[in-house]
């Protein structure tokens, strides 16, 4: 199988870090940024397998990010997995509306994330 | 005029009149003696029957005479009856000075009459009296009924089975713009806009609906601002229980409602804060834990991160610690005499690694010799070292942060500046750095922070210190940060004494 590729926004460099690892050690490619703009740019340029993104970031955060993944044809169909730090998770509506694939709360393992990023690429080549 | 002074005219009048009569009776009389004399003497009678006709006449005369003065005498007694019983508050006059028997009965007539109404108009005077007293009682149960609905902070509003108003207070007639005092049996719809405010409806829903208690959540434009109300609509029973009024009290409950959403606002914050760090700690002990971490270097590494993230999440359970405990006034406080340039020197060797990391020069003034104010010496130094190290994160490496400390005599208070030559603060923003978590947009690619130091420093100097904070900006030149706190006064003086 070719090397998938994931896009790891977060502002915490730490997160990131571990994220790439623990992926990068399961053969995924991995891009990260630390913020909404950046990653816009990097999934625009790299189109990624799957986005794996926090929710509250500075500059533009994860909402604004998938809003604006959804509004391109080259993006709009890449699965997005959302890390939530905060108490409340995303409303049901909006989750389908911006078709977020899953959500993550923080704090996460990162062998459940691997699993699920797996899961998910697992349904989307099984439906293409 | 009084009814008992016109009888007592009426009767003069008829005295009067009486006495007319007995003088033209009189007059009468003699004028027919008159007319019988000279009858008599062309007539053929004889002496003895001139005589006896004489006599009569005589006695007619008489008779008229003391008739008229008879009716003299009473019509002048009955007159001055009258006239005494005119007078105002008059007493019934003594029958002694009157010699008529006629007045004598009239005067008995009116004292028992008068007798008869005394007893009415004393029991009258009773009732009267009794009346007075619960009118004043109902009086008083009414303004004191008005005090206490006007003094009642929350709105008012009481109608009654026809929707008119009864009753309002200040604030009901503040908050939906009409005049409470005067505005008694208006119709409630009159008084308030029906498309602004949907308490009518509930009002009129409570009555028809007889339900006793209905509380609704209203939110009422006042002044230009929305305001959230705790409603109660209650409805009221007379005696055969039917409904007689509606009670409708608004309690405004904006600020708790801000109070929850800010308390809902600062938990997501502390919850987004706390699972930041403990997210690296999880996910890196994980690592650990599998057997991720291949080699030495890279174990070294994850304790490492697991040990900062550890600090890191300490560092924010203890300012926001102590945030609540000053916001709750249950904060030690330790003051003692302090020094400022001690504190400032004592705080720059704690960040000098960090500072001489980003390659910023520090310029720090000649300390002053009466700089001391009266402090806790661990809080300012927490102050101090804040504002330090937020002049070093924001100002780019190579650049200067520059120490001021005045003290200014005639103010009695000691004056600390900060000044980088940092990125700066947009203006509309400048109000709201010192909120809770509150962080500049700008800024937040700059450095990391949880946007509860600055406020942590504003609770310390103004709070704990009854100091001042200040700041000024503009981006891209830098920001100076300070506090003014009082200096040392002769009793914090008298105190290092006795230590």
């Amino acid at each position: 199988m070719l090397n998938r590729k994931v896009l790891v926004v977060d502002d915490e460099i730490h997160i990131v870090h571990v994220v790439a690892i623990k992926l990068r050690s399961n053969g995924f490619e991995v891009i990260t940024a630390s913020n909404g703009q950046e990653a816009l740019e990097k999934a625009c340029e790299q189109l990624p397998d799957i986005v794996v993104t926090d929710l509250q970031m500075p500059v533009m955060d994860g909402l604004q990010l998938v809003a604006k993944l959804r509004e391109s044809d080259k993006t709009k169909d890449i699965p997005v997995i959302m890390l939530t730090g905060r108490s409340f998770t995303i409303e049901k509506e909006q989750k389908e509306q911006l078709q977020i694939s899953d959500c993550l709360g923080k704090p996460f393992s990162p062998k459940e994330l691997l699993k699920k990023i797996e899961d998910i690429l697992y349904q989307k080549a099984v439906s293409n | 005029m009084k009814p008992e002074r016109n009888l007592y005219n009426r009767q003069g009048r008829l005295a009067r009149f009486c006495s007319f009569i007995g003088v033209v009776l009189a007059a009468e009389i003699g004028l027919l003696l008159l007319a019988a004399l000279i009858l008599w003497q062309d007539s053929g009678f004889g002496g003895g029957w001139r005589l006896a006709i004489f006599i009569c006449c005589l006695a007619s005369a008489m008779s008229a005479i003391w008739l008229v003065w008879y009716w003299y005498k009473l019509s002048k007694e009955i007159t001055s009856v009258a006239e005494q019983l005119c007078q105002p508050k008059a007493a019934l006059p003594d029958r002694k000075h009157y010699s008529h028997t006629l007045t004598g009965r009239i005067l008995t007539a009116i004292d028992k009459h008068l007798h008869g109404y005394d007893e009415s108009v004393s029991e009258l005077n009773e009732q009267i009296k009794e009346l007075k007293i619960q009118l004043r009682v109902l009086k008083r149960q009414r303004l004191n009924m008005e005090s206490i609905i006007y003094g009642i902070r929350d709105a008012v509003i009481v109608t009654d089975q026809s929707d008119k108003l009864l009753i309002a207070n200040e604030t009901a007639g503040r908050l939906f713009n009409f005049d409470y005092r005067h505005s008694q049996y208006k119709n409630i719809e009159q008084l308030l806009d029906k498309n602004k405010f949907n308490l009518t409806d509930l009002l009129q829903k409570s009555r028809k609906s007889r339900t006793r208690h209905t509380k609704y959540e209203l939110e009422i434009g006042c002044n230009g601002e929305i305001k959230t109300f705790d409603c109660v609509v209650s409805c009221i029973f007379d005696e055969s229980q039917n409904v007689c009024g509606v009670v409708a009290i608004l309690h405004d409950i904006t600020r708790e409602k801000q109070a929850a959403r800010m308390k809902n606002d600062f938990v997501s914050h502390v919850s987004h804060e706390l699972k930041t760090p403990l997210a690296s700690i999880s996910a890196y002990a994980e690592m650990l834990v599998d057997g991720e971490a291949n080699n030495e270097e890279m174990r070294k590494e994850f304790y490492s991160v697991i040990q900062s993230q550890a600090r890191r999440l300490n560092r924010l359970i203890e300012d926001i610690l102590n945030i609540s405990r000053i916001e709750s006034g249950l904060v030690k406080v330790d003051k003692k005499l302090v020094s400022l340039a001690m504190v400032i020197r004592e705080q720059m060797q704690m960040i000098k690694g960090y500072t001489d990391e980003k390659n910023i020069k520090i310029i720090v003034p000649e300390p002053i010799l009466y700089d001391q104010i009266y402090g806790d010496k661990d809080m300012i130094s927490q102050v101090v070292v804040n504002l330090l190290s937020n002049a070093v994160k924001y100002t780019p490496d190579g650049g200067t942060v520059t120490i001021g400390i005045e003290v200014d005599e005639s103010e009695k208070l000691a004056r600390v500046s900060i000044t980088d030559t940092g990125v700066g603060i947009p203006e509309e923003e400048i109000g709201s750095i010192f909120r809770k978590f509150y962080r500049v947009k700008a800024n937040q690619n700059v450095a990391k922070g949880t946007g509860l130091g600055l406020n942590l420093v504003k609770q310390i100097i103004e709070k704990v210190h009854n100091g001042r904070i200040f700041v000024r900006s503009k981006v891209g030149v830098g920001s100076t940060f300070g506090f003014e706190l009082p200096l040392a006064g002769a009793r914090a003086a008298e105190e290092k004494i006795k230590v």
